[in-house]
């Protein structure tokens, strides 16, 4: 397991009295995902963002930081020493090569301490200019398959690797499922539909029963009669004043 | 006899009392489907381009069975009041008629409520929305419909920006991935047009995209349409029945 102090001022001695070997400091960072503040494109389907490796390399003023992408079963065979650039680590060569390098910067790029305001993030994947560009091997092209990918920073002063830092979990990327597997044959009825249609019918069937019975046993006139309703014109009964009942007195006298 | 004057009285009353209740109505009726077929051309459009533009036809044949109710209701209190046999088989036979059209036009509607689930859209969507075709119209027309949607609604996608990302579809097909994770219409867009903030809003950082799905700003006004239609026209139907029982007993009463 790598120290902290004492490991950062036996390095330089280490260094001028070994100069060929491979002493390269592991740091105690791993790279992770963004996951503060939350991002809708943390991972799509060909790229995916990483916080930035603030207040990690700040003893390496003198190196370039790189990134590493691999394919999770190439981190294991991946050289340091490999230079970036080279059609070992050239992204256009990936993943046949299972791995490449990008994304290089200067320990400035990333000050320490971050301010709090500030997202710090790099965006794997985001040029696609230079993707299929054979004269930028180091292109931060779009990443061609959904995965897993493990990532590393790597400090080379010149083409000396000086420190590393944990390989990150696997990140696999988003795959589209086809539009075609959406089913829109519907969820079925719902209920109010099911009560209008039935509720309905059956009203209409009532009528159209009633308008039957009506016709056929009332279409003649053997439903009306004295007893239901009448007209309003209709005739009403008037007294009559028969004359004998009216001569008769006149006759007595 | 006075007995059956007042039944006659009473029920030449509420005869004449549903028919007025069905005239004004009617006339609700028909106000109700202007104001569905005037308010909703703006997604159109989308209802349109997969022949699922039934509430139209539904509304539609509300605004004529509105004033035929109405007509109907005048002549039924004349039928009544008259007490003529002639008006009011007429008026029953052509009530029927009307009965049977508004009807269809109430299950429509409510088969229609139905079928705008949110898979109907994102397919549509996904299918449809930038793809070049120029010899198909209709296909741009979906494209600005959901424009425009996107950017009055500040909304992105059906259930939201992941939509383009879950999914294959016409945009993907010519749009690469990485610079265009979702269409440039879901980023917040300045006055000219432009994204505020293009690199915000590929990585989907809060404030420089719409965040929020589209689907509420589509199905609340069609589904409210299409429940006022189907609820409203079966509300009057089930009056309309009631008082068409009550002539059919009244015309079977009245003397020949």
């Amino acid at each position: 397991r790598p120290r902290h102090e004492g490991a950062r001022t036996m390095l330089p001695l280490l260094l001028l009295l070994l100069p060929a070997a491979h002493g390269t400091v592991r740091l105690e960072f791993m790279p992770t995902l963004t996951k503060v503040p939350p991002l809708e494109g943390m991972t799509t389907a060909s790229t995916f963002v990483l916080n930035q490796p603030r207040c990690v390399f700040e003893n390496y003023s003198n190196a370039v930081i790189w990134l590493v992408v691999a394919l999770d079963k190439g981190r294991l065979s991946f050289n340091n020493s490999a230079g970036p650039g080279t059609p070992e680590t050239a992204f256009q060569n990936f993943p046949h090569s299972r791995a490449y390098m990008t994304l290089n910067a200067t320990p400035d790029s990333y000050p320490c301490p971050k301010p709090s305001g500030d997202i710090a993030v790099l965006r794997v994947g985001s040029e696609t200019s230079c993707a299929q560009d054979e004269t930028r091997p180091t292109c931060n092209g779009p990443l061609p398959g959904p995965g897993p990918y493990c990532v590393k920073f790597l400090a080379l002063e010149g083409s000396v690797p000086v420190a590393e830092t944990y390989w990150s979990a696997p990140i696999m990327l988003r795959t589209a499922k086809s539009q075609n597997s959406i089913s829109t044959t519907g969820s079925g009825h719902s209920a109010g539909m099911i009560a209008i249609t039935t509720i309905l019918s059956i009203l209409f069937a009532i009528l159209l029963a009633a308008l039957v019975a009506m016709l056929f046993l009332c279409g003649s006139d053997s439903c009306g009669g004295s007893s239901t309703f009448s007209k309003p014109e209709s005739v009403t009964v008037r007294r009559y004043n028969t004359h004998h009942v009216y001569d008769q007195p006149a006759a007595r006298l | 006899m006075a007995k059956s004057d007042d039944c006659v009285h009473i029920l030449q009353g509420l005869l004449v009392f549903g028919n007025v209740v069905i005239g004004m109505c009617g006339i609700a009726l028909t106000a109700e489907c202007i104001y569905v077929v005037a308010s909703s051309h703006g997604l159109y459009p989308l209802l349109k381009a997969t022949e699922n533009g039934d509430i139209y036809a539904a509304a539609w044949i509300g605004i004529f069975v509105g004033l035929a109710l109405f007509a109907l209701s005048i002549l039924g209190i004349i039928g009544v009041i008259k007490a003529s046999r002639t008006l009011l088989l007429v008026y029953i036979i052509l009530m029927l008629i009307t009965f049977a059209f508004e009807m269809a036009s109430c299950i429509t509607a409510a088969t229609q409520q139905d079928s705008l689930t949110p898979e109907f859209f994102l397919k549509q969507m996904l299918d449809r929305y930038q793809k070049s075709d120029p010899a198909n119209n209709s296909e741009n027309e979906v494209t600005k419909t959901w424009d425009e949607l996107m950017r009055q609604n500040h909304c992105c996608g059906v259930k939201g920006p992941s939509d383009w990302q879950d999914y294959t579809s016409a945009f993907r097909s010519t749009h690469s991935d990485a610079d265009y994770p979702w269409p440039r219409t879901c980023c917040v867009l300045d006055a000219k047009g432009l994204p505020v903030n293009l690199d915000g809003c590929k990585l989907g950082v809060s404030g420089y995209y719409n965040s929020n799905g589209c689907y509420d700003a589509i199905s609340g006004p069609v589904n409210a349409h299409a429940w006022g239609v189907a609820w409203f026209g079966f509300a009057i139907l089930c009056w309309t029945f009631c008082v068409l029982l009550g002539t059919m007993f009244y015309w079977s009463g009245i003397e020949y």
